[in-house]
């Protein structure tokens, strides 16, 4: 018998991996089916491509026009969204559990049978293009992007966007051999989450995905951080903002969960050290956080704050300040309300189809294998004091790239951070 | 399985709970019948204010213990502040409940300390920077003011930088006392508790919340419809908004509107989706329903580049005049969606509490999910044409936001 809520697995022979995890008592499931793709592996002279792609791909099937596509969807009440990613495309879906059949067909239907019809590249390339314009009016998304331009090394700098350039060149025929090579099988992952049953949805994904064939993309390796200055963007706004970025644990290193943690430290709901300095003792800022981001091959922190101009040079400086402090400096007390907080939101999201099957399609994605409630909980439990003094001692919070954007320039040294 | 109860206190405080053993979380929420609606012009912004102040202390807490209290019990916790309503609210595992409703229902009486207050006060003038770079909220914002024309339903929540800026901590504790009565709160909690617990906590800790007659003042709102273009330096994207009748929270004709929204102008495969989306012609394009306490309005929306702005206007308008040129099969669809919606959404504590403490702040009504699942599949196409011979889409305001001209 399985147990309840346990995650099982099948691979295809055609290298598709599928996951499937029941969930009792409640009446919904959601899927989520990924593969390489996305804006890492577009060529250089057309990033933006696999944007344009993947909406297509929405826009008729061998069965269904555009219109009796979308129609399809709604009749069934199945949210769906199909993307392309930084490295994966990914074709998401929550419904009413009786709908899965419908759904994971129509899905099928736009990744192995898609029309892709050309007569609707141009509206697309278009509302692309308009997603370009629009971040420029969202300076807090716009300075991450600047950022990470100049932090990362190629491909990881490239802009979710895409840029413009590359969306308004692509031609049509590049687009179909985008689909051609990288629609494929080999590393694709089908995670079904909710009120299913896992034997069912086997039986149905070998029926609807045995056909599909190739290899596919493979992700890129990362390299290595680039430049650490300090940069300005110039921009007309109310706030100022800062941004910047240091190395921190990759998602298969020990050192993963003492890295949650003490992202917990310093951001975690309303107690995290950030929030408390800036924002609750000084009232520098509305919105201060610091975010952590496991990926395969490397980690990374974030730091954000907007504050008005006249407060940027004060806010700079007490976020430098605790950055510096977090090392050798934390009481039992504040490491365990950081365990709590993650481990009640872990449990919360256990409830909720669309979370667990994104999740578990990330899990096997990074690792290849499964995490249990158990492993995760035990991860962060397990974190100690001196974890995360070994922890901050390869990942210092110093070695940082720093941004900002909005009238006047700011660096570190203005403020006395160290180098 | 899944059960409701109300219980109201001697001192008016309604409780409402809806039980689902099965829930892995338990949420509870205030809500508080008050918000910017309710303020004067000097008090602008004071009801979110004073939302950003239950969280900065009590008298037996310090604002550090509020916060490290709330992140000890593992609380996902947050507030809002609408309109007509400020909202308190978190989940937390089941063994936490009572450390939640000893803290939430103790942060309900803050101690509005003054360096707190002074503080704080920054936090919310950052806050509204923040939201004056937001385009389309700028747009939102200033256009209800100028649709509303002085009656309070177009009162902003942020309030201005001067307005808050002159606000004083005891204008905020007589505000506090005149709007926070027992009878004008609602505690709402949903998911995995027991009914004997929750009884218990309610008297314990809310039993003793001081009561008074506190009513929302009202008067008559007759919409004059304006067409104003505004302007804002560096601007990218084109902004075009309409405002129009709806109907009030109590109207049962709210089913069949948003029914006729989500067919008009849900996000996909609705008729703006594909006359403006489909076509890449705006960027995003919308229509809803904002039901309030007496009266109704209707957003459509859409952003676009400023060199099409007027095409897109002209088309925005064609569909809304054209409200009833939709197949069978659209309303359907649409009834599929709202119903898919309703039961995804329903399925988490969280996403009950809401659903429930608005339907009871604005309707004294306790449905369960199915009943409000049924009320939409109920919906006829003759009863959205019934909702159409009243106010809703016989006329708008119009505003547009675009670039500063140099």
């Amino acid at each position: 018998m399985k147990q309840k809520n346990e995650i099982l697995s099948k691979t295809l022979p055609n290298g598709l991996v599928v996951l499937a995890q029941h969930i009792p008592h409640i009446k919904s499931a959601a899927y989520d089916v990924s593969f390489p793709g996305g804006l890492a592996m577009d060529d250089k002279d057309a990033l933006g491509a696999s944007l344009i792609l993947a909406e297509l791909t929405s826009r008729g099937t061998k069965n269904l026009n555009s219109r009796a596509l979308s129609d399809a969807f709604d009749f069934d009440g199945i949210r769906h969204s199909e993307s392309a990613g930084f490295s994966r495309y990914s074709y998401r879906g929550s419904l009413v559990a009786d709908k899965i059949d419908t759904a994971l067909t129509l899905v099928r239907d736009m990744i192995l049978d898609p029309s892709l019809p050309k007569e609707e590249v141009a509206s697309i390339k278009d509302l692309y293009l308009q997603d370009l314009i629009s971040l420029k009016d969202n300076p807090s998304a716009l300075a991450m992007i600047e950022l990470q331009k100049r932090y990362l090394p190629e491909p990881f700098c490239r802009s979710q966007y895409g840029e413009e350039s590359g969306i308004e060149g692509v031609s049509y025929d590049r687009l179909k051999k985008l689909w051609d090579d990288s629609y494929a099988p080999s590393k694709a992952i089908v995670s079904v989450a909710g009120a299913i049953e896992p034997e069912r949805i086997f039986e149905q994904i070998e029926a609807l995905f045995s056909r599909w064939e190739g290899e596919g993309h493979s992700p890129p390796e990362f390299t290595e951080f680039q430049s650490t200055g300090d940069h300005h963007v110039p921009y007309e706004s109310a706030q100022q903002q800062i941004v910047f970025a240091y190395p921190s644990a990759p998602f298969l290193s020990k050192h993963y969960y003492t890295a949650k943690v003490v992202n917990g430290i310093l951001s975690g709901g309303m107690f995290g050290r950030l929030f408390i300095e800036v924002r609750e003792k000084r009232g520098l800022c509305y919105s201060v956080y610091s975010k952590h981001a496991g990926a395969k091959d490397y980690g990374m922190v974030t730091v954000y704050a907007g504050t008005t101009p006249e407060r940027a040079h004060e806010t700079l400086s007490v976020i430098l300040e605790e950055l510096n402090n977090v090392s050798g400096n934390i009481e039992e007390k504040e490491l365990s309300r950081a365990k709590t907080n993650l481990l009640s939101g872990l449990i919360m999201s256990e409830e909720s189809a669309a979370s667990r099957s994104v999740t578990n399609s990330s899990d096997w994605y990074l690792t290849g294998k499964l995490r249990t409630l158990e492993e995760i909980r035990e991860g962060i439990e397990s974190v100690t004091v001196d974890d995360i003094s070994d922890y901050l001692s390869e990942f210092p919070p110093n070695d940082f790239s720093l941004l900002t954007l909005g009238k006047r320039a700011l660096t570190r040294d203005s403020v006395g951070g160290k180098r | 399985m899944i059960d409701q109860k109300l219980v109201t206190l001697s001192n008016g405080l309604n409780v409402l709970g809806e039980r689902n053993p099965h829930s892995k979380s338990v949420a509870m929420g205030f809500f508080v019948n008050t918000g910017a609606r309710d303020e004067t012009d000097e008090e602008s912004g004071i009801s979110h204010f004073l939302e950003h102040m239950m969280f900065k202390g009590t008298a037996k807490r310090s604002a550090l213990d509020v916060t490290y209290d709330l992140g000890a019990l593992g609380a996902q916790a947050n507030a809002y502040t609408s309109e007509e309503t400020t909202v308190y609210y978190a989940a937390v595992l089941p063994e936490n409940f009572e450390g939640l409703f000893e803290l939430l229902s103790d942060m309900l009486q803050p101690a509005i300390d003054q360096a707190e207050f002074d503080t704080e006060k920054n936090v919310i003038l950052e806050e509204i920077a923040l939201y004056q770079d937001r385009p389309s909220f700028y747009l939102f914002e200033n256009a209800l003011l100028r649709h509303f024309s002085g009656h309070n339903a177009g009162n902003s929540v942020l309030g201005t930088t001067e307005s808050v800026s002159a606000i004083t901590s005891d204008q905020m504790k007589d505000y506090l006392t005149r709007r926070y009565a027992a009878s004008n709160i609602t505690l709402v909690v949903s998911g995995n508790f027991e009914w004997s617990t929750l009884q218990a906590l309610a008297e314990e800790h809310c039993g003793q919340w001081p009561s008074n007659g506190t009513q929302r003042s009202y008067s008559e709102f007759t919409p004059e419809n304006k067409t104003e273009t505004l302007y804002k330096k560096d601007l990218s994207q084109a902004h075009i908004l309409l405002i129009g009748d709806g109907v009030s929270a109590k109207s049962e004709e709210r089913y069949a509107l948003n029914i006729l929204t989500t067919i008009l102008g849900d996000g996909t495969g609705s008729k703006l989706y594909w006359k403006l989306v489909d076509t890449g012609l705006a960027e995003s394009a919308g229509f809803e329903l904002d039901t309030r306490d007496g009266l109704g309005v209707t957003y459509a929306y859409a952003s676009t580049t400023p060199d099409r702005s007027e095409k897109v206007s002209d088309l925005l308008e064609e569909v809304l005049q054209n409200p009833l040129d939709f197949s069978l099969s659209d309303l359907e669809r649409a009834k599929n969606k709202i119903c898919s919606r309703l039961v995804l959404s329903g399925e988490l504590p969280m996403g009950r509490l809401m659903s429930l403490g608005n339907s009871w702040i604005y309707r004294k009504e306790m449905h369960s999910l199915d009943i409000e699942v049924e009320k939409y599949r109920g919906i006829e196409l003759v009863d959205i044409e019934t909702a159409l011979a009243g106010t809703p889409l016989k006329s708008w305001s119009k505003f547009t936001l675009l670039p500063e001209k140099n």
